[in-house]
């Protein structure tokens, strides 16, 4: 075995050749950092695609590298990490939480829409002023119901208050979910004055009691996939992604119109890499991009050019007639008013 | 002279620097500080601030978010649910754990013990998610055991075993009690069994030998394994969350909501240092009196 002793010559050479490799390595990787995106995305099936087929794409395109965190929630991540290094670029968030960071100026107000062709095709309700951002995809909540205990199909939000179904109809933990948000103010304005009536919606959330609330989606599809719950508030898309499983369960739209869970794409204003971040979110809404996704998890496009095939087309929100149906929330009010809410509600649905 | 060196204590050795065997404490240590006291510090610094000072350099000392917990009596129920929750878990641990552990402590045979503690290890193999998903499907209206009711005919209509503190006690109960039992078996292992032996030959029976010897001499087991088990089910959040519904509304539930949904990081922190604060009170008075029945020494 060879040894060497250490000696001030040798130390010194070590010293200049690591100072070298410094000086010049340095630029390189400052250059790496500088094409690393930070996103995040969604698990499940929408985050097998993303990482399976949709990032690389992008990673070859650009020639950069995607860091994609799923490991909800992301908004206090990016509460704590500094305004000028944020820890994500493109924050993908339900339109409430991008609203929650807008106000903290966590998000931009505006995307620039000269930097992003592909927002000229997209659907209004996309842009419309009840999002920050742009809504990539949406989802329809409406009401999800069993085929098999013989029950009609819900045709309205009412059909939710049956008293049939005392015990075994779905909703969500108002305070942690989205869904249950909106389901609220849905109930102000089938039973009040507007969404914005709050008084009504608490009566009427009192008539649904004894009702069953999950905090996600995922878990009232195990309701329902388990006769546990035979009516549930849900998206269209925890519903039609069994199909084809010959599962008993199916997805009522209510006349008085169905509510749009939004997929919303933002960049954060401290991101030192502002070009690729609006590349990403332009290729995300590329028609084939979109397509992609829209028949791999049943979320409706909101790219008007993008052609599904005849089973998701049948069903998603994709023409103008159907998008006129999606009722967007003011996620601004709401928000201002949530701590109030949630405390109330805790005390209508406990005991 | 001679006399003058006999009476002459010893100098005590001088200690030059730590104990060798002290370092090697410090990777846990070093540990405590970064897991335990830096983010604790942070949440109670938060909880003072008016703002985040990592987006606002202007914020200010508030005690606003302690203001608004005494606000709403129902910040004050969820709190008195946690304690009872604990209480109720800890207890129903320890009178399920304690003849387990002292079964298991008694035992010579070598593959009888090792069996048993396989036994009281191996739930803890899986994670907890998974285990109160187990429950969930046991105690949930269309469950296992609901639906052998109802078909056997001996309920109308399902039973509500879940969606409360009830179904949330007992999968606690469930996750933790291999704490209580790992904790007591090592101190009643430790009980010299002639004691009991001796007790008996002075006339006391079984009962009694047990209440007069056994029991107090595993009040430090009884102690650990209920504060390790109290401060387990105080800060649960899946389970209660999950086996609770809406009936049951914790402290640490209140403050997920609060950052991950209300994303008041302020408040969250006050809530942890409210539970905090009062999980130590409960301690400390629990060590008292329980240091009373052992002898009047505190325990820990």
């Amino acid at each position: 075995m060879l040894r060497k002793s250490v000696t001030r010559r040798r130390l010194m050479k070590t010293g200049a050749g690591l100072a070298a490799m410094a000086a010049f390595g340095a630029p390189a990787i400052l250059h790496a950092q500088a094409r690393t995106l930070k996103i995040t995305t969604w698990g499940g099936k929408w985050g097998e695609i993303m990482k399976g087929e949709v990032l690389p794409a992008f990673e070859k395109e650009h020639g950069c590298t995607v860091q994609a965190d799923q490991a909800f929630p992301f908004v206090p991540k990016l509460q704590a990490s500094p305004r000028n290094d944020p820890i994500y670029d493109v924050l993908h968030t339900n339109s409430n939480e991008q609203w929650k960071c807008v106000v903290e100026g966590l998000v931009v107000d505006k995307l620039d829409a000269r930097a992003i062709p592909n927002l000229k095709d997209v659907y209004p309700y996309a842009v419309s002023d009840k999002i920050v951002g742009v809504s990539i995809f949406t989802s329809a909540i409406g009401l999800g119901y069993r085929t098999d205990k013989g029950l009609a199909k819900p045709t309205s939000w009412k059909d939710l208050a049956d008293p049939k179904l005392a015990g075994q109809r779905g909703g969500y933990l108002i305070p942690v979910n989205s869904l249950g948000q909106a389901h609220l103010m849905m109930l102000g304005k089938i039973y009040g004055k507007g969404f914005d009536d709050l008084d009504a919606a608490y009566k009427a959330l009192e008539a649904l009691k004894p009702i069953k609330l999950y905090d996600f989606t995922g878990q009232m599809e195990k309701a329902l996939l388990s006769a546990e719950v035979s009516v549930g508030v849900i998206h269209d898309s925890g519903i039609y992604r069994y199909d084809g499983t010959n599962q008993p369960v199916d997805f009522a739209i209510p006349s008085e119109g169905v509510i749009a869970l939004e997929q919303v794409l933002n960049i954060t204003p401290g991101t030192r890499v502002k070009e690729l971040a609006n590349a990403y979110i332009d290729y995300m809404l590329r028609p084939d991009v979109q397509k992609k996704l829209a028949e791999g998890v049943w979320y409706s496009p909101s790219n008007t050019k993008v052609k599904l095939d005849a089973k998701y087309d049948a069903r998603l929100f994709n023409t103008p007639e159907k998008v006129a149906k999606l009722i967007q929330m003011d996620w601004k009010w709401y928000n201002e008013r949530k701590d109030d809410i949630d405390l109330r509600v805790a005390r209508i649905l406990r005991g | 002279m001679a006399e003058a060196v006999a009476t002459t204590p010893l100098p005590r050795p001088r200690h030059v620097g730590m104990s060798p065997i002290a370092w090697l404490a410090a990777p846990a240590l070093l540990l405590f500080v970064i897991f335990f006291v830096l983010p604790f510090g942070t949440m109670a610094l938060f909880s003072f601030l008016s703002g985040n000072p990592v987006a606002n350099p202007n914020v200010t000392f508030t005690l606003r978010h302690y203001e608004r917990f005494l606000s709403d009596s129902l910040y004050f129920e969820s709190l008195v649910a946690t304690l009872r929750i604990g209480f109720v878990t800890t207890l129903v641990s320890l009178l399920i754990g304690y003849p387990l552990a002292h079964w298991m402590a008694r035992m010579h045979s070598r593959v009888g013990h090792a069996m048993l503690l396989m036994a009281v290890i191996a739930p803890m193999l899986t994670g907890i998610v998974v285990r109160t998903f187990a429950w969930m499907t046991l105690l949930q209206d269309s469950g296992v055991i609901n639906t052998t009711l109802v078909s056997l005919g001996w309920t109308d209509g399902p039973v509500r075993l879940m969606y409360n503190e009830f179904g949330t006690v007992v999968a606690l109960v469930h996750i933790y009690v291999p704490y209580m039992v790992l904790t007591l078996t090592g101190v009643i292992g430790r009980i010299d069994e002639r004691l009991e032996q001796a007790a008996r030959n002075l006339g006391a029976n079984r009962f009694r030998a047990f209440i007069e010897v056994t029991l107090p001499l595993s009040l430090p087991g009884i102690l650990a394994g209920s504060l390790l088990v109290f401060a387990l089910s105080i800060s649960a959040y899946v389970t209660p969350f999950l086996m609770g519904g809406t009936d049951v509304l914790t402290l640490p539930m209140l403050i997920y909501q609060q950052v991950g949904s209300s994303f008041n990081l302020g408040f969250a922190g006050a809530l942890g240092v409210i539970l905090l604060a009062v999980s130590l009170l409960v301690v400390f008075a629990y060590n008292h009196v329980l240091g009373r029945f052992a002898g009047g020494e505190k325990m820990a």
